[in-house]
């Protein structure tokens, strides 16, 4: 190989700052030991917190503290527990996604219990079943809530009107407070109007269906209860749009382009708007919300928690609760469409303001009585892998025609394999 | 000049062919004396066995115990293997896996073998062709992957318009299971017959001219000189490609992650049917979704045991009749 002097030269000291670069970044955070550090790791995902609110908490914090804030992308789940398993180089203060939560919940030791920081005075700010759902069994509080996914039901008030039906999002409400009538709704509505369907897939249905009970897979003495009747009752409703004929069976990524075209009605969290609205810009004004049927569930949502080898617990349980105070909290709606997990938020300026892609809709008036309305399920540390074999039976029905009842014993009986395999009985 | 070192001075200079009698030859010099040189290749060593040798080893480990990657392990002995063996999933992972590998191999090193030997007797431009036949093996999968996803998507694809435009309706790629496959296969069939060809044209431009000559003298044609001369002189280098192909084709991953991405809304991988559920694909969904690391680590170790057998197979096949 012919290189150059001068080119070896370069790419040696490129090698040399890199390899320094590495290792900066590792020392930064080592398990330093003294538990009252002047330097805090943040580590989030993009649109977890609000930019904004995180680069404030910086200065308003400088005085005491140098917080250094990282973004990880890809798989932050993965990475959390890389760390956490390895010990060192591990964040002060981490964000935790909601769907991931209950599976830390059994390594609780691996953080601080925020009760013993002062959450327990502050809790009542807080849902209480958001909090809950990051509580051991024996009280202690490993996540402190930054938001919530209450669901609502996106629909097109241009088709609405076109069919006849008023488009007023309480009317509407009142329209599909069951399932089935929201399913007669969307017969009567494709009728008027060709080639549109009422759901985009009955996966969808099914994840909301199972919300808005009060058990999910397994039980707090981790039993399997998948094929008990609530979850039956949850798929036979999920199978009712696919046999009317209403069911768009989107399951690959083509929802973004069916979106502002085909589609009559959207389940789906408060953080759904913002995927409508990049998805289909074209359609703004023409979208509403209003309560989903039956009940509200909760999608998402996540939390910020102390690693135990945080350097300065105190200091660090001062940051978050400052970035997580009612009012910052708003703003993080604003900033980012993350819907607060505490209630007070609801009535600031920032959540009531009309929102333009609703057509002037104050959209809070939907998510705010949802978000209340939420029911505490029990999540195991499983439940997730445990319901993957049910989406993708309903999956099957869709792609293959597979007759429900088949695809409802293959999934128990999957979904009872994957549960022996992690531990439940 | 060193002084310290070997034996007397004058007779390192003394040509000799044979050893003289009565002198010693140069004492052996043990590996430490090399220190250097070891040091200086120890690099590669020492980040191999952190990063590669340890890992392997210690999924073995794994694949005996219960863990979720924080807490504690529990050793269960041959359990994950148990659970394995009665998983129709998993199975149903290796079935794709094989599907989808004969339909991406096939095609693969036929194509390679035909444009090597089309590349091998152009005249001009051959540096152009071979940069544009080798291109897709150097871009990122994922962009291909995205790009795919969007030229076969079942509503709004671009093949979907182009055969909409001839009068037949819209075909379901990406739901129909076999579909699945085939646009997977054509995936890597697209991305790999660059890097084959490559290889075959080195082995081509090795072959005498001499030969081809002959060839021609005796009278054959093109096609049976193709079959009777280059293909025999080939077969090692066919081999060869076709043992990295099993590698690879086997480790198929990235195509269906990205062509059917999970998220928490639709933690369903592989697509519709699981159609595209190749066996990495599932190691990768149960060690790092599910949390199940010891289940994910039986996963590839049964795998390893399946790539060993099958490259055995390719092996006997592609040798047989070569000492005949």
């Amino acid at each position: 190989m012919d290189l150059s002097r001068r080119g070896f030269l370069q790419a040696a000291a490129l090698t040399a700052a890199a390899s320094g670069l590495t290792v900066a970044c590792g020392g930064s955070s080592g398990s330093g030991g003294t538990k009252n550090g002047k330097n805090l790791t943040l580590w989030y995902w993009g649109g977890a917190l609000s930019d904004k609110v995180v680069a404030e908490a910086k200065t308003h914090f400088s005085s005491e503290i140098k917080l250094t804030t990282a973004s990880i992308g890809g798989d932050f789940k993965q990475k959390l527990t890389t760390t956490l398993a390895a010990g060192t180089s591990v964040p002060d203060i981490t964000g935790i996604k909601g769907e991931d939560i209950a599976s830390f919940l059994p390594n609780a030791n691996r953080f601080l219990d925020l009760n013993d920081l002062g959450f327990k005075k502050i809790s009542s700010q807080y849902l209480d079943w958001k909090t809950k759902l990051a509580q051991t069994e024996d009280g202690k509080q490993i996540g402190f809530p930054i938001d919530i996914g209450p669901t609502a039901m996106f629909y097109r008030e241009d088709f609405f009107a076109k069919a006849g039906v008023d488009t007023d999002p309480a009317k509407v409400a009142a329209l599909v407070s069951t399932w089935e009538d929201y399913f007669q709704l969307g017969v009567e509505l494709q009728k008027k109007n060709p080639g549109t369907y009422l759901v985009n897939n009955i996966s969808s249905v099914f994840n909301i269906a199972v919300g808005q009970g009060t058990q999910r897979f397994i039980d707090k003495d981790n039993h399997f209860i998948g094929d008990g009747d609530h979850i039956r009752a949850a798929w036979t409703t999920a199978v009712r749009p696919y046999t009317l004929g209403i069911d768009a069976k989107i399951n690959d990524q083509t929802w973004n382009a069916a979106v502002g075209k085909n589609l009559l009605t959207e389940l789906g969290a408060a953080w759904h708007a913002l995927d409508i609205e990049q998805a289909a810009p074209q359609t703004k004004g023409k979208w509403r919300v209003c309560a989903n049927p039956v009940g509200p569930a909760n999608q998402g949502g996540s939390y910020l928690a102390l690693p135990k080898q945080c350097r300065n617990p105190e200091e660090a349980f001062k940051i978050i609760s400052w970035i997580l105070s009612p009012a910052n909290d708003a703003r993080g709606f604003t900033d980012a469409a993350i819907f607060p997990a505490a209630p007070a938020a609801y009535a600031m300026p920032a959540m009531t303001g009309p929102d333009a892609f609703f057509g002037g809709q104050k959209v809070i008036e939907v998510f705010g009585p949802a978000a209340k309305a939420i029911k505490v399920a029990y999540e195991a540390p499983a439940d997730a892998a445990v319901m993957a074999p049910f989406m993708t039976e309903l999956t099957n029905i869709e792609a293959k025609g597979k007759k429900p009842d088949d695809a409802w014993k293959d999934a128990v009986s999957q979904a009872k394999q994957i549960a022996r395999r992690q531990g439940v009985s | 000049m060193s002084k310290h070192r070997g034996g007397p001075g004058p007779a390192r200079f003394r040509p000799r062919r044979t050893a003289p009698a009565g002198t010693a030859r140069p004492k052996r010099r043990g590996p430490l004396a090399y220190w250097r040189q070891y040091l200086a290749i120890s690099p590669f060593y020492l980040i191999f066995a952190a990063f590669s040798f340890f890992p392997v080893f210690y999924s073995l480990y794994l694949a005996f115990q219960r863990w979720d990657g924080m807490g504690t392990m529990q050793f269960v002995g041959l359990q994950q293997f148990r659970f394995l063996w009665d998983d129709p999933v998993f199975w149903l992972s290796i079935r794709n896996t094989l599907v989808i590998w004969v339909l991406s191999t096939v095609p693969t090193l036929f194509g390679a073998l035909t444009l090597a030997t089309l590349l091998h007797s152009v005249r001009r431009f051959k540096g152009f062709y071979r940069i544009a036949l080798y291109v897709p093996n150097v871009t990122s999968i994922v962009a291909v992957a995205i790009f795919f996803g969007a030229v076969f998507s079942n509503n709004f694809g671009l093949v979907n318009a182009i055969l909409g435009v001839v009068g037949i309706s819209p075909v379901p790629w990406l739901s129909n299971p076999w579909l699945i496959k085939v646009v997977i296969s054509l995936l890597m069939t697209w991305q790999w017959t660059g890097y084959n060809m490559i290889i075959y044209l080195a082995g081509l431009q090795a072959i005498p001219t001499s030969i081809y000559e002959a060839a021609k003298m005796d009278g054959a044609g093109p096609i049976r000189t193709f079959f009777q001369i280059t293909i025999p002189i080939m077969r090692p280098i066919i081999l060869f490609t076709v043992i990295i192909s099993t590698i690879n084709g086997l480790q198929s991953f990235s195509e269906p992650q990205v062509l059917f991405a999970s998220n928490a809304a639709n933690a369903n991988l592989g697509g519709p049917g699981q159609a595209g559920l190749t066996t990495l694909l599932y190691f990768y969904q149960s060690a790092f979704l599910n949390n199940d690391y010891g289940y994910g680590a039986a996963i590839v170790w049964a795998f390893f045991v399946l790539i060993i057998i099958l490259v055995a197979v390719n092996w006997r096949l592609t040798t047989r009749g070569r000492k005949a």
